[in-house]
């Protein structure tokens, strides 16, 4: 696969029946608890390769630690962390690499395998197809007040355990279906993500944002300020791809450019298997996948926010 | 009271948390800011205006000078619904500890629950938490006869607290279907916000 569309991880053809993708992603800690931090950054890891519907077999870690300032256990815990996500995914470690740096960062570098004729890529748009997404918005904006210490505790929690959620499940689920395109929902934002896929389709997408699942205290959260930079630099980039109807709240246009770590997969699929793969999902425990919009032919690689 | 704060150099949300000590802080009538990026300006303006304050921004040398002057009795800006400055309004908190209402007829208690639930929303605006321990958090899982009265309410914008302890007593963690988990200090928290507390 060449480089001149973007995708999520690099894929090489071994045989007619093996290829293998290749992902590296890491860092800074976006949580207090180290060993949170070790299971969320393995899991967005992982799910580049989920999401091009691989299924992750080897990774190595990739450490820079502070070593003179920060006590090792720390280090320990993130390891640990990362390990039993690891585990859970049911992938090998089989090394790393660690350097000394004044900031701490954490992540993986992951193998994984898939059959070269099913890889899914991001920009394979039919007309008519939905679009599922399911993990719901707002961990860039919520991680931000968590950082100022302005958010609960409750809604901390939730956030770090959707943040260490892998995307394995939604996948498994997917790879029932004929599934058009798919791509998982990180630093660009559910829009920024939105326009790769929508980029030199020849079609356009039509997004439902009232549709949209938002975590609670988000749009509070991007009331206060609480933004992140990469939200505003999200908006920047993409702003003249996306026409938003005056009915969207500027708060609900925040949350759609806000960068999210470890988001949710977002699955294209022909609209009469689109309900099935939503209740399939939701048998599965993955409650908060909705369908947020549809591809429609007019207008061309923009995107409508109704 | 004039408040003037240079946060160049600063990454968010650093510049919106020092605006916000030295409002908590100071109270002043007038505050400038100073910021260096795009971000941080527009986060710095948001807040201000979610706290009531009129804001210019000048841009000088290629820093951001904000200036946010108080607004005498002013109206929560229309950005941030959720901003509202303490009003007139009361704010209610309805406990429920139990999935039936009243001792007698179990039954009956159910059905009474019920339509307590569902009758609730006729306290209008000024109910404000609604917070499920104990039995109570039965009536937020699969297969509550209030299930769809609750998601309603939710969807509203109302919060839903779910004691997180009792749920995971009564093996139901994964059941629960609507409202926010949640543990005692965020219960007592609200308890002691509310205006009025109703126990049932």
């Amino acid at each position: 696969m060449g480089l001149e569309r973007a995708d999520d991880a690099g894929v090489y053809k071994i045989s007619d029946d093996l290829a293998i993708i290749q992902t590296v992603d890491f860092f800074t800690p976006i949580v207090d608890d180290p060993y949170w931090f070790g299971q969320i950054a393995a899991a967005n890891a992982l799910s580049d390769i989920y999401a091009m519907g691989g299924t992750p077999k080897t990774a190595m870690n990739l450490v820079a630690f502070p070593i003179s300032e920060m006590d090792i256990s720390v280090l320990r815990q993130i390891l640990q962390g990362g390990l039993d996500k690891m585990r859970e995914a049911d992938v090998v470690l089989v090394g790393g690499h660690s350097v000394e740096d004044s900031e701490l960062k954490y992540g993986l570098a992951a193998t994984g395998f898939i059959h070269p004729e099913r890889v899914l890529m991001k920009g394979n748009l039919k007309l008519g197809d939905r679009l599922i997404l399911t993990k719901p918005l707002g961990t860039g904006i919520i991680n931000t007040a968590i950082k100022g210490g302005l958010a609960s505790a409750e809604i901390t929690e939730r956030v770090t355990r959707l943040m260490a959620t892998l995307n394995r499940d939604a996948a498994e689920v997917m790879q029932a279906f004929p599934v058009h395109a798919c791509t998982d929902i990180t630093g660009f934002g559910l829009l920024g993500h939105l326009a790769e896929m929508t980029v030199d389709s020849g079609l356009g997408v039509r997004l439902l944002s009232r549709d949209v699942p938002i975590l609670p205290e988000t749009l509070n959260y991007a009331s206060m300020g609480l933004l992140p930079a990469g939200a505003y630099k999200n908006r920047e980039f993409r702003e003249c791809m996306v026409d938003f109807s005056p009915s969207v709240d500027h708060l609900v246009q925040d949350a759609l450019f806000d960068p999210q770590t470890s988001g949710g997969l977002l699955i294209c699929i022909a609209p009469d298997r689109a309900d099935a793969l939503l209740e399939a999902l939701e048998k599965k425990g993955i409650k908060q996948a909705a369908i947020i919009g549809d591809v429609v032919p007019e207008p061309r690689e923009r995107i409508v926010v109704e | 009271m004039e408040k003037a704060l240079n946060c160049k150099g600063l990454a968010c949300p650093a510049p919106v948390l020092k605006t916000k000590e030295t409002i908590e802080q100071e109270h002043p009538d007038t505050i400038s800011v100073i910021v260096d990026s795009e971000a941080s300006k527009q986060n710095v303006t948001r807040f201000l205006e979610s706290q009531n304050f009129r804001t210019t921004v000048t841009t000088k040398d290629g820093d951001f000078h904000i200036i946010g002057t108080k607004e005498a009795g002013a109206k929560p800006p229309e950005t941030a619904p959720e901003e509202k400055p303490e009003t007139e309004e009361k704010k209610i908190m309805v406990m429920i500890a139990t999935d039936r209402m009243g001792y007698g007829d179990d039954e009956l208690g159910k059905k009474l629950i019920a339509s307590f639930v569902t009758t609730l929303k006729e306290m209008g605006e000024e109910l404000w938490r609604l917070v499920f321990v104990n039995n109570g958090v039965k009536l937020t899982i699969q297969g509550s006869e209030v299930l769809d009265v609750l998601k309603e309410y939710e969807k509203s914008g109302l919060k839903i607290l779910v004691c997180g302890t009792c749920l995971t007593y009564f093996n139901l963690l994964d059941k629960k279907l609507v409202g926010e988990t949640t543990n005692m200090l965020d219960i007592v928290t609200a308890m002691q916000l509310a205006d009025k507390v109703i126990n049932i």
